[in-house]
């Protein structure tokens, strides 16, 4: 089990390894990407052992995030950084979302929003039908919540009082262009989902600390699946990008690459010199 | 030919109770429908293995898809309709994926009959076909359908089984069914050949019976296994007949017209082929029989198509 030190490194290590993805590739959803970040990390790194037969399982419903996903792979040495240029482009494995068949260890093909979660109720009910213990954890976006098939799982996952879900909101406020909120608003969410009895944990979805303790926690609850929203910020990380929605997708100049790895290296010196 | 006539969806929870017997990976997964379809059986059998996933059939055809990546064979029953229209982009997925889901699909074409044309599914062969890794067939008989949902559980991949809701012909299968291979059912000349899926059965035997007492000898074809399907034998058939008709319980558009046109149309020569299904139209409520009449799956209409090519 890594710290939240450790862990706050390697989420900066992910991060620049998100940004050179998408500059090398010219395309890619970077904001979505560097908001989940910190909590892809720390799931990855502490529940996640891919050498075991039955293991935890991660589902990113919000598929288009997927460079977060190669980000940490690199560091389970399963995608090769070299890679990175080929990402989105003809004849790679790096898909534009994910994609079993070409990577088997991101858990679910996803991208077609809303259609994770009900993956990861599949999940959940043949683990706990089979005495298995390990947790399915599935993360969806703010404006994925505005799919309809959302809330089907959602009250299938409570119905069947599926404590070993996991499901986490990655709450960045922005969709592709507006304010998620102002397109259609998720307001109040937190009582919506005591209303649908789920065990209701609200973090800071860059602090680390408060990431590992909402995990440990979910880990207590017994008979009702557990929510974990957290607060987040879409671009988190790159001055240019925190909380504008053009970094929902596109590539980045030499320019913005430059000040981008530049941020994140500022970033990483800080926490170097902490620990 | 004499027989009696049987319902295809009374048999498929005892045929689900009798595979999951055998293979403890088989789940069952419902949406509110488990007496209609019968898998209340299962449901009785191996509640354990039993998922109701209400009335939400876009969430119940993902949980499968989560199943199937726990290693289990999950078999989502349920209206053709739902099955294949509801929710099919998540179905898309699963193929995308080449995830292990089998479906079987009640009620196709108009089986749904009372129910109209909300309910009536004249459009999933054409919607199914279209799915790259998919596999679909087309039982006729119960021998049929058991030997299917042994098949679809042996097969690694998605699978959607075309189970009638209307009675069709209460016989033994002629031979064990394979995927990728149609079945040759009545073989007299070379003057007709009538094809159909599954859920007519009963009246292509009947039209074929027709044609023999006009004096016509033909060959009647099953296509159990739409896709893949046999090409080799419809262009066989195709080379050596005078004329040849489809028979479907669907749109003309789309499915085993269609797709036998596909397979013919580059053939240097190729016998004419007609259309017996739903022409290109929304159908309405009624008793099976007065739906499937007006609708043109009638042996005077077989008759009448084979007639004016």
């Amino acid at each position: 089990m890594k710290d939240a030190k450790q862990l706050k490194l390697l989420a900066n290590r992910n991060r620049r390894r998100i940004v050179e993805m998408v500059y090398r590739a010219g395309v890619g959803h970077v904001g979505g990407a560097l908001s989940v970040i910190d909590l892809l990390t720390a799931i990855y790194e502490n529940e996640v052992d891919f050498k075991e037969r039955k293991r935890a399982r991660v589902i990113l419903s919000k598929g288009h995030a997927v460079p977060a996903i190669y980000a940490e792979l690199v560091e389970k040495g399963i995608v090769d950084e070299s890679l990175f240029p080929t990402f989105r482009q003809i004849d790679s494995k790096l898909q534009g979302h994910p994609y079993t068949c070409d990577i088997p260890e991101t858990d679910a093909t996803t991208g077609l929003l809303g259609q994770g979660f009900s993956m990861a109720v599949g999940m959940a009910v043949v683990k706990k039908n089979e005495g298995d213990p390990h947790k399915v954890y599935a993360i969806a976006g703010d404006g994925e919540m505005q799919e309809g098939q959302m809330w089907e799982g959602l009250m299938c996952a409570a119905h069947y009082k599926l404590d070993n879900l996991v499901f986490i909101l990655d709450y960045n406020k922005l969709s592709s262009s507006h304010p998620t909120n102002e397109i259609i608003n998720l307001e109040p969410f937190a009582e919506k989902m005591k209303a649908f009895n789920y065990h209701v944990i609200e973090i800071d979805g860059h602090d680390m600390e408060q990431i590992l303790s909402a995990i440990a926690e979910a880990k207590t609850v017994k008979g009702t699946p557990t929510i974990i929203i957290a607060n987040t910020i879409k671009g988190k990380g790159v001055s240019f990008m925190e909380h504008v929605p053009k970094w929902h997708s596109s590539g980045l100049t030499d320019e913005e690459y430059e000040i981008a790895m530049k941020d994140l290296e500022k970033e990483k010196e800080a926490l170097v010199y902490a620990v | 030919m004499q027989y009696n006539l049987i319902t295809l969806r009374e048999l498929v929870g005892a045929t689900l109770v009798e595979v999951g017997t055998e293979n403890q990976d088989i789940y069952v997964i419902d949406s509110d429908l488990a007496k209609s379809t019968t898998t209340n059986k299962f449901q009785d059998a191996f509640p354990e293995r039993f998922f109701e996933s209400g009335i939400a059939e876009q969430n119940a055809m993902s949980v499968a898809a989560g199943m199937a990546t726990e290693g289990k064979i999950p078999f989502y029953v349920n209206f053709a309709i739902f099955v294949s229209g509801t929710c099919w982009t998540q179905l898309r997925q699963i193929c995308y994926a080449n995830l292990n889901v089998k479906m079987i699909a009640t009620h196709p074409g108009m089986d749904g009959s009372y129910d109209g044309a909300t309910h009536h599914a004249n459009e999933d062969i054409a919607l199914m076909r279209v799915l790259p890794n998919l596999k679909i067939l087309s039982p006729s008989n119960p021998d049929e359908l058991s030997q299917a949902v042994k098949l679809a559980a042996k097969i690694q991949g998605p699978v959607y089984i075309r189970c009638a809701r209307d009675s069709v012909p209460n016989l033994p299968a002629k031979k064990q069914v394979e995927l990728g291979k149609a079945v040759i059912t009545e073989d007299l000349g070379d003057d007709f050949a009538i094809l159909y899926e599954g859920s007519t059965a009963d009246l292509a035997m009947r039209s074929f019976e027709a044609c023999k007492e006009n004096g016509w000898k033909g060959k009647l074809v099953h296509v159990f296994s739409i896709k893949p399907v046999d090409s080799a034998c419809i262009c066989s058939i195709a080379g050596k007949v005078k004329k040849m008709v489809t028979v479907e319980n669907h749109s003309v558009l789309g499915g085993l017209g269609s797709l036998t046109a596909e397979v013919i149309c580059n053939m240097p020569n190729h016998a004419p082929l007609a259309q017996v299904g739903v022409e290109d139209v929304f159908t309405e409520s009624g008793s099976l029989k007065a739906v499937k009449e007006k609708y043109g799956l009638t042996v005077e209409n077989v008759l009448k198509k084979l007639e004016e090519i």
